[in-house]
């Protein structure tokens, strides 16, 4: 249970008030998952939806997931995968960095069977192992429940909630 | 894990959790809220991959 506990401790939050207070609260969030909520004093929500972003995340990395990349041919799309990758925060750029060795969001080149891009090498290798369409349904899944936390972190330090 | 049906069990008790407590505040609720969309994903998943059993794969 989050409510009692949670709501007297938000009483005494160690963050200033009003906009800045969400606005500090919301990039903490977005940066580390979990944080925003604990920096609002709801210290077992944050714990809580911390563990599943981070889990999710985890299990997405562990099963090699999709890492998107800005293809030409689908703009849109592949924009909106990188968002949802983003979600997460900067563990989404260490994350680029340990599969790909630098923070990559595009292929070098229009990704096709000819291209010897060794982005587009890694990213279609990672696709072959036959655990990564798992692996990328929880990464994407945890940058949006990330994304949806930052509203809830929103709204919480803006008294929305209760 | 290469278990579909684990990754499925595994991944509904994650988001149901999340919904859960994201948008109910007792316990109870919650309670509720999160067994009920976690059956209807594992059981939605379950009974989609039943109707699709007699097409070729």
């Amino acid at each position: 249970m989050t409510g009692v506990a949670d709501r007297v401790a938000a009483t005494n939050a160690p963050v200033g008030s009003g906009l800045a207070r969400a606005s500090v609260a919301v990039v903490a969030a977005w940066a580390v998952p979990g944080l925003g909520h604990v920096l609002l004093g709801r210290l077992r929500r944050g714990l809580l939806f911390g563990a599943i972003v981070w889990i999710s995340f985890g299990l997405g990395m562990a099963h090699d997931g999709r890492l998107a990349l800005r293809d030409p041919r689908q703009p849109v799309l592949s924009a909106l995968q990188i968002v949802a990758n983003l979600g997460v925060g900067p563990a989404d750029v260490l994350a680029r960095i340990a599969v790909y060795g630098f923070p990559a969001y595009s292929f070098h080149s229009v990704p096709g069977p000819r291209a010897g891009d060794p982005i587009e090498e890694t990213f279609r290798n990672r696709a072959r192992t036959g655990v990564s369409i798992y692996g990328t349904a929880y990464l994407w899944t945890a940058g949006l429940m990330n994304l949806l936390l930052l509203f809830d972190v929103w709204d919480i330090a803006l008294g929305r909630r209760p | 894990m290469r278990s579909h049906f684990l990754h499925m069990l595994l991944y509904s008790t994650l988001v149901a959790v999340f919904f859960a407590v994201l948008v109910r505040d007792t316990p109870s609720e919650r309670r509720r809220l999160g067994a009920l969309l976690w059956l209807a994903m594992v059981g939605g998943g379950l009974g989609l991959a039943y109707l699709m059993y007699p097409f070729p794969a």
